[in-house]
């Protein structure tokens, strides 16, 4: 009988994480620049964390205060499975399949089972710090007004580190049914993204379902409602449910089955996988060639619009870039779509819990609202280091580097420009805005996406990192999309709460006037910066001669 | 009594969506001490072939066998006793030489005594010793071979698979690499590799096959294919003109 675990198995995972290791790149790193960029990266993990940590703290302190704290361990529990699902469902593609060395690590006397299997865990790995953040912030606090029992605290941690195994076994088996689903196609990628968005909204559909179903049983507008709703929610999903059993009533036969379901499952999953990963991998490293094809010549562009157009065929050619920058456009179209056929106050009152105030108070606020999902991710955060081993190609072109980003932020112009003034339109219709009004507010989007635009380029430009293994490294873990996304995403909530309260002081056509200015003002500057960073090289030739 | 046959493939096909064959009923025997070339225009389908070889790609049609082992039923088997050199390869970009290399070595059970002297003998003759303490992302594409050459010699393999082994090659790495090829033949392993380097397919290999789309058009030995003329005459006749129209077990 096979070995379930072998000593090669334990080689490759100890190899997959030296790869990756930024200490081992530290080490042995003898470039200067290289090494600051290691530093900063560490530096930059380590507020994230930081931040994290605190978060998840100061939220224990919340429920202690309310004097909820038996609900900390589920709602952790169901925190961190839901992180492992997403987290794990969006880097399937990538960290489990389609991966750079799959040739080199197939070559080898390796089960494809094993691979599989190796390669999850690694990303079990990968995201692991992530999860302890949370959860050993969650135990202190918990530990602080529980006083629990000191047999909590290893529990705890031993619970932590099964707990998203469940989840992220179920977000690598989904992903593995539709990467199966699409390889069958010839444009699998495509495929596979519309999948992947299906499922998304699968997701969101059933998360919708559930708050629902959770509303009929509130009791009142309070945290309690919240902890009720938690608890409801560990029973659709029982291992969060386990997880809060072992650690409030110490029973340790949910121990046992929570160790138990994720070893079995694993196993299962695995060895299901394993049977076809080898056909999925070779369908997706495959292309196939049509032979005795005509020649289709493309029409002569700029040189600005060439650029945009590479972007594009780059952008639909990956799914895990097309998924990452498209799910805010397409948010964008069913918000606009769902505000025409049901009505943005009724959408209001049922994102706000029929809250007694005038829907009227928001319209001001559209704009932004409609840019925290178009302006979530910008292409130009992630297209300078998407270059990754090309650029020398762009680099040897006769352009001029700024050129380049020119061609790169037109095609993120041309790709959020219409869902944005699409779902204002849509919503200012739905909610009769005034004409001059919506026009305005059609100006602000607009000008809005320019900012997005040239100010993900500036991240982009700045956090640029060309050596990357997998692109879900410069995707999603990026420097640039961290620095872009994070502070754009909190600035846009701090400023929606700002407008909504301006307009209840001043004239709606002169606070959207004032974003406009203010906001061009923003994206002029974005722009100006990406113009000097490109500048940069050609000063610095002019300066050597 | 003939020599055994290390690497045979038998009807070989493999189809990519709608019906599209990259290889076609291709049918290949190496022996062991055998240096099997194979040759073709790009996109001819030698390197498809090759990666259904060493257990890479999937494939439905035809049988391959290494060593009595079906590459379909018996894959470890298979890669325990066959070393692959990609055209591009793909290493841990963040892990230095020697990292790589001792991670090669752990996952085919070479003693740290075997793999030391290995790697010394190896490195010194790719002269990337003093390199090998570097990261692998800092290296350029010739190093990279030389490292991808290094681990696939270390485990002594019965079978050599090389994909387009010359291409990035310094000329003395690529001296070295003929001489270490005719070495590995004299102790009784079996080489194939792709080429697009026909002078040197003709030096150095006494087997060749001709691939042009998907399809052996010919093969056999040296002699009997070129018939007194040069490999790159043969070559462009069997390509261009296709005179000929042998396949399978030669002329």
């Amino acid at each position: 009988m096979k070995a379930l675990w072998d000593r090669s198995d334990f080689v490759l995972l100890r190899t997959l994480f030296l790869s990756t290791s930024l200490r081992n790149q530290y080490k042995y790193c003898k470039d200067r620049r290289k090494r600051k960029k290691i530093r900063g990266a560490i530096v930059g993990m380590a507020l994230l964390y930081a931040m994290l940590i605190g978060y998840s703290f100061a939220t224990c302190i919340g429920y202690g205060l309310a004097g909820l704290i038996d609900a900390v361990p589920v709602t952790c529990a169901l925190t961190i499975c839901s992180l492992a699902f997403i987290m794990a469902f969006f880097r399937s593609n990538g960290y489990l399949f389609n991966f750079k060395e799959y040739d080199m690590l197939m070559s080898l006397p390796f089960e494809p089972g094993k691979v599989a299997a190796c390669r999850f865990l690694f990303l079990y790995g990968r995201l692991l710090p992530w999860f302890l953040s949370i959860v050993l912030a969650s135990m202190v606090g918990y530990g602080m007004y529980a006083k629990p029992s000191v047999l909590v605290y290893p529990l705890w941690i031993l619970l932590s580190l099964l707990l998203p195994v469940i989840p992220m076994l179920a977000a690598a088996f989904l992903g593995f049914l539709i990467t199966r689903a699409s390889v069958g196609f010839k444009k699998k990628n495509l495929i596979q993204t519309i999948l992947t968005f299906a499922f998304v909204f699968f997701c969101f559909t059933i998360r919708f379902f559930l708050e629902m179903l959770f509303k009929d049983e509130q009791v009142g507008e309070t945290m309690e409602n919240f902890s009720n709703a938690m608890s409801g929610a560990a029973q659709f999903y029982p291992p969060a449910g386990w997880f809060a059993d072992v650690i409030l009533r110490y029973n340790w036969l949910e121990l046992l089955l929570l160790a138990g379901t994720s070893i079995l499952l694993f196993a299962l999953v695995f060895a299901f996988v394993g049977k076809s990963y080898r056909q999925i991998n070779s369908a997706m490293k495959s292309h196939a060639k049509a032979r005795h094809a005509g020649l289709e010549v493309g029409r002569q562009r700029s040189v600005v619009a060439a650029v945009a157009y590479k972007e594009w065929r780059r952008m639909s050619g990956s799914t895990t870039y097309m998924v990452n920058c498209g799910i805010g456009l397409l948010l964008a179209v069913v918000i606009g779509i769902l505000s025409c056929i049901i009505g943005f106050d009724k959408i209001v009152a049922l994102v706000t819990n029929n809250a007694p105030f005038d829907p009227a108070i928001l319209y001001p606020a559209i704009p932004l609202i409609c840019y925290f999902v178009v302006g979530m991710l910008a292409t130009t955060a992630c297209s300078p280091s998407l270059e990754g081993k090309n650029y020398w190609i762009v680099q040897s072109l006769p352009i001029e580097t700024k050129v380049l980003y020119q061609g790169k932020m037109l095609f993120n112009l041309c790709l959020t420009v219409p869902f944005m003034l699409f779902a204002i339109l849509c919503i200012c219709v739905s909610a009769r805005v005034p004409l001059v009004d919506t026009l305005l507010y059609l100006v602000l989007g607009a000008v809005l996406c320019a900012f997005s635009t040239a100010w993900g380029c500036v991240c982009g430009i700045r956090h640029m990192r060309l050596d990357w293994e997998n692109e879900v490294e410069v995707i999603k873990q990026g420097a640039a999309t961290a620095i872009y996304l994070l502070p754009n995403m909190f600035a846009v909530m701090g400023l929606t709460v700002l407008v909504v309260f301006l307009g209840t002081k001043m004239d709606h056509r002169l606070l959207a006037l004032a974003q406009v200015l203010v906001v061009l003002l923003l994206a002029l500057l974005s722009y100006h910066r990406v113009l000097v960073l490109t500048a940069k090289p050609e000063s610095q030739k002019k300066k050597r001669s | 009594m003939g020599k055994q046959v290390m690497l045979s493939i038998e009807h070989y096909s493999k189809s990519y969506g709608e019906g599209t064959k990259a290889a076609e009923d291709v049918s290949i025997c190496v022996e062991c001490g055998d240096i099997y070339g194979f040759i073709g225009h790009n996109g001819a389908g030698k390197s498809t072939t090759i990666r259904a070889v060493v257990g890479v790609l999937d494939f439905s049609e035809g049988e391959i066998y290494i060593d009595g082992h079906s590459v379909k039923d018996e894959p470890m088997a298979c890669k325990r006793v066959t070393a692959y050199i990609p055209d591009n390869p793909d290493l841990y970009e963040n892990l230095t030489g020697i990292q790589y290399l001792d991670f090669v070595a752990d996952v085919f059970g070479i003693s740290t005594e075997e793999r030391e002297e290995r790697i010394r003998q190896y490195a010194g003759l790719f002269e990337i010793t003093d390199s090998l303490g570097d990261l692998i992302s800092s290296y350029s594409h010739g190093m990279k071979q030389k490292v991808a050459i290094i681990a696939a010699l270390i485990h002594e393999p019965k079978l050599l698979v090389l994909d387009e082994p010359f291409v990035g090659l310094d000329p003395k790495a690529a001296y070295t690499l003929k001489e270490i090829m005719h070495e590995m033949c004299g102790q009784g392993t079996a080489i194939f590799f792709s080429t697009h380097v026909l002078d040197v397919a003709e030096k150095l290999c006494n087997k060749v096959a001709i691939i042009k789309q998907g399809k052996i058009i010919a093969s056999g030995t040296m002699e009997e294919l070129t018939e007194g003329h040069s490999l790159e005459e043969t070559f462009l006749e069997e390509t261009f003109f296709e005179k000929k129209t042998k396949d399978g077990g030669g002329l």
